[in-house]
């Protein structure tokens, strides 16, 4: 078992080395940073000095040598645009970002899985042919049209919610609708597909036969099994959500850890973009190492395996 | 001894003007505040942007316009862009420089306190000045030689040689006369003073959340003018669309940055009023073939066929709603030493002739037309202009980033560029950069040109310098060097509940302020 969690433990941690150094190598990609920290037709000594002043006039490897000795010191260096620690930035978000999270996840749970149920169960029949429906809006509809169409409905023509911004619960409603809107819809697809999957098992089978109520076998025998991708599912979803509902907190200007991503892409603040996308890598290498050695403790089969 | 905001043809003589200016900042020193009723009601600004803690502290200005949405409400300057002048005099009362342009002297005007109530003195001044580390920080400190304050109202800046340029690094290009409190800062610290900042400015600082909101509070005895409005915040509001529902519902007061058909829809709305602040970056056209004798642009009859191709009212009309200013120079028409060149005319005949004549009867084929992509509305409607007249041109369009590399490292070398600048600085600094050998955006130069820039930098004899200015910008016009498409105009909305937004009253400023001039309907 040691050997199984040391060896497991040593994939997660090249994962997060390939993980820094490709989101180094690709942030850099995508240009130069000076040209947005100064006014167009800036003097030649200022970019020159902005550049020195961020160690961007070194050679990259250098550049990720200093990110990297950083990062093992728990440090993911200061934002160019905000000069002040990534960590600090991280941390002042995501309160925000747990809030829009858990909220959506709510919201794409309560939504996502009875209307999977009901599907799954009138498999063929309308309830399953509208959850297909509401499957394929979900899944297709991009969440800024969502939030711009919920922010013309409600706070324009309804006046009900506020239209941007954080503060109280009124504020949450709409973005955790619109980021929950495709995780439900996920979650209705899988909760359907893991239901028919269960409904056709011999258990289920028997359990009918034996002559409990469809009901009672749904609720009680179905419904738990079918449960375990999507709880499995939700788990790494919400980690998503956390880290990657950019659009959606740009939109609704919630100030979370997807606009300080947004914020980052857009002023080519390297370090943030760093530290944002490997502090979310490393929540889900960390989930799925915390899986793994799961599974092996359950199935003893699994860490003798190769 | 000369005021140093004195714009006189004769040394040491000062114009009604500049006269005026002193006038002015002199009665407003003596005076007491306007009694006025104490501060009340809220403004919600929303901004476009996330605002940078950085932007609290003045010594860190970056080369961005940006920041000084917040420093006009913090901080206070000695010399500044103000609304009875650009430059007027702010902290400072008076001032003045030696007539062998080594000295420049400045007097505090008695009053002025910062945040926590202590006053703002020549030691703030200087101290200011030495810890400045924001753009062109090593350019501006490198020719003074020495910062003295023989009093508590005295400032003196002591060069190593005579630098014409000195006031518009220190007052304009840089933050570096903007006034911090040296105590406090001591006490607090660098960070600290990006946590709770203090400052001389009409606003003070109440509570930050990075990412959604920024309060100040009316700093009540500001030297001059007490702040009507007790509250402003602003609010990160990103996404524009937003930021129109969000002023349409009264949420936010003022919406910076609306443009295109969210501002014909502004305009539309009752209740809400377009606010435009007119100076904003120079667009231009720029042809670097033009030193090539086997290309077409190198004849100025082709460049001027350019000029007259573009419909420049109706771009600016279908683009900018008509609020662009349009002008045929590069240099922004705040800028000192600017000198207007004529208007710029659209004439498609003209045009067309001037082709013909140029040999080009049926036109030519200009190749690309590079343009950083935030601007490609520009460049397509220019180009639609170029083609009808017969010169056609691909356009290309690059992200901002990529585009300025490739104009800086001279990778466009043939077709059309699509050049523009927000940098700071007078018609000197904008042409070093853009028209005279060496420059980071010359692609080539014109001897004649390149020989008046090196004799109107050292000279300190400022008519003497305006009229070598005046030279070279006349040649870079009648040379056709570039063709300007308009001075960018920033547009921004108000709501029912502001009295007076700010927006466009200081010269060469493009957000909101004075912030003390500002006002609440009823207020």
């Amino acid at each position: 078992m040691k050997h199984y969690i040391a060896r497991r433990a040593g994939y997660s941690l090249l994962s997060l080395i390939l993980l820094s150094l490709t989101i180094f190598l690709f942030i850099r990609l995508t240009g130069d940073p000076t040209a947005l920290l100064t006014e167009p037709g800036a003097s030649e000594e200022d970019i020159a000095a902005i550049q020195a002043k961020f160690g961007l006039d070194q050679p990259l490897w250098i550049q990720y040598g200093v990110f990297m000795g950083s990062l093992l010191r728990g440090d993911l260096g200061d934002s160019f645009y905000y000069q002040t620690p990534v960590l600090d930035l991280y941390l002042s978000r995501l309160p925000n970002s747990l809030i829009l999270a858990v909220s959506a996840m709510a919201f794409s749970l309560l939504l996502g899985i009875p209307s999977g149920i009901l599907a799954a169960v009138k498999v063929g029949k309308f309830w399953d042919n509208a959850g297909k429906l509401f499957a394929l809006l979900g899944l297709s509809l991009p969440s800024f049209l969502v939030g711009l169409l919920m922010i013309l409905l409600f706070s324009v023509y309804l006046e009900w919610l506020p239209s941007s911004g954080s503060g109280g619960i009124l504020h949450l409603l709409m973005p955790a609708f619109a980021l929950g809107w495709y995780f439900a819809a996920a979650h209705m697809r899988l909760t359907r597909s893991s239901m028919l999957e269960v409904m056709g098992s011999e258990y289920i089978k028997l359990a009918r036969l034996k002559g409990l109520s469809e009901t009672g076998v749904i609720a009680k025998h179905a419904f738990k099994n079918a449960l375990i991708p999507v709880v499995t599912l939700a788990g790494i979803n919400l980690i998503n959500m956390i880290n990657v509902a950019v659009v959606v907190e740009t939109v609704f200007a919630w100030p979370g850890i997807g606009r300080l991503l947004y914020e980052g892409v857009s002023f080519r603040d390297f370090p943030v973009v760093q530290g944002v996308v490997l502090i979310g890598g490393a929540m889900i290498v960390v989930v799925n190492l915390l899986v793994d050695i799961i599974y092996a403790i359950i199935d003893p089969r699994i860490r003798l395996e190769k | 001894m000369t005021s140093i905001t004195d714009r006189s043809t004769e040394p040491g003589a000062i114009t009604r003007r500049a006269g005026l200016g002193l006038f002015i900042s002199s009665l407003l020193a003596g005076q007491s505040l306007p009694a006025s009723a104490a501060a009340s009601g809220q403004l919600n600004i929303g901004v476009h942007i996330s605002l940078a803690p950085t932007w609290f502290d003045p010594g860190e200005t970056p080369g961005l316009i940006t920041p000084y949405m917040l420093i006009f409400a913090l901080h206070d300057a000695m010399i500044r862009p103000m609304r009875e002048e650009t430059p007027g005099h702010s902290l400072a009362e008076s001032s003045s420089i030696s007539p062998d342009g080594l000295t420049y002297s400045f007097k505090l005007r008695q009053g002025p306190t910062f945040h926590d109530g202590s006053p703002v003195t020549a030691d703030d001044v200087k101290f200011s000045f030495e810890r400045y580390r924001g753009n062109s920080n090593a350019l501006l400190k490198d020719r003074v030689a020495s910062v003295e304050t023989p009093d508590a109202r005295t400032v003196i800046f002591k060069l190593k040689e005579p630098w014409p340029d000195f006031l518009t690094f220190y007052t304009a290009a840089t933050g570096a006369n903007w006034v911090v409190p040296r105590k406090y800062l001591e006490k607090v610290g660098d960070a600290g003073f990006k946590k709770h900042p203090i400052g001389a400015g009409p606003y003070k600082f109440v509570s930050f959340q990075p990412g959604v909101e920024l309060v100040l509070e009316a700093h009540e005895t500001y030297w001059r003018k007490s702040p009507s409005i007790k509250r402003i915040v602003m609010k990160v509001i990103p996404d524009e669309a937003t930021r129109l529902v969000a002023l349409k519902r009264g949420e936010i007061d003022i919406a910076y940055s609306i443009r295109g058909e969210l501002a014909v829809d502004a305009q539309r709305t009752p209740g809400l009023s377009l606010k435009i602040a007119p100076d904003g970056a120079m667009y231009f056209m720029y042809f670097p073939e033009q030193w090539d004798p086997a290309s077409p642009w190198s004849d100025l009859r082709v460049r001027q066929a350019a000029f007259h191709a573009i419909d420049y009212k109706s771009i600016n009309d279908a683009l900018c709603l008509g609020h662009c200013y349009l002008s045929s120079s590069i240099v922004p028409r705040a800028f000192e030493f600017v000198w207007q060149p004529p208007a710029p005319t659209y004439d498609p005949a003209k045009a067309r002739k001037l082709l013909a004549e140029a040999g080009h009867p049926n036109g030519f084929d200009a190749g690309f037309y590079w343009c950083d992509s935030s601007y490609a509305n520009l460049g397509e409607a220019a180009l639609n202009n170029l083609a009808e007249v017969g010169i056609k041109a691909q356009l290309r369009p690059i992200e901002r980033a990529g585009f300025d590399k490739g104009f800086t490292d001279k990778r466009y070398k043939k077709g059309i560029i699509q050049g523009s600048s927000a940098a700071f600085g007078n018609a000197s600094t904008r042409l070093s950069v853009w028209a005279v050998k060496g420059g980071a955006y010359t692609y080539g130069s014109y001897p004649d040109i390149d020989e008046l820039y090196p004799k109107q930098l050292t000279e300190v004899d400022r008519a003497k310098r305006a009229a070598l200015l005046e030279q070279m910008q006349k040649l870079v016009y009648e040379k056709h060097m570039f063709v300007n498409l308009w001075q960018l105009a920033f547009l921004n909305v108000a709501g029912p509940r502001v009295a007076e937004a700010g927006i466009g009253l200081v010269k060469t400023y493009v957000y909101t302020g004075p912030y003390e001039d500002m006002a609440l309907k009823g207020s």
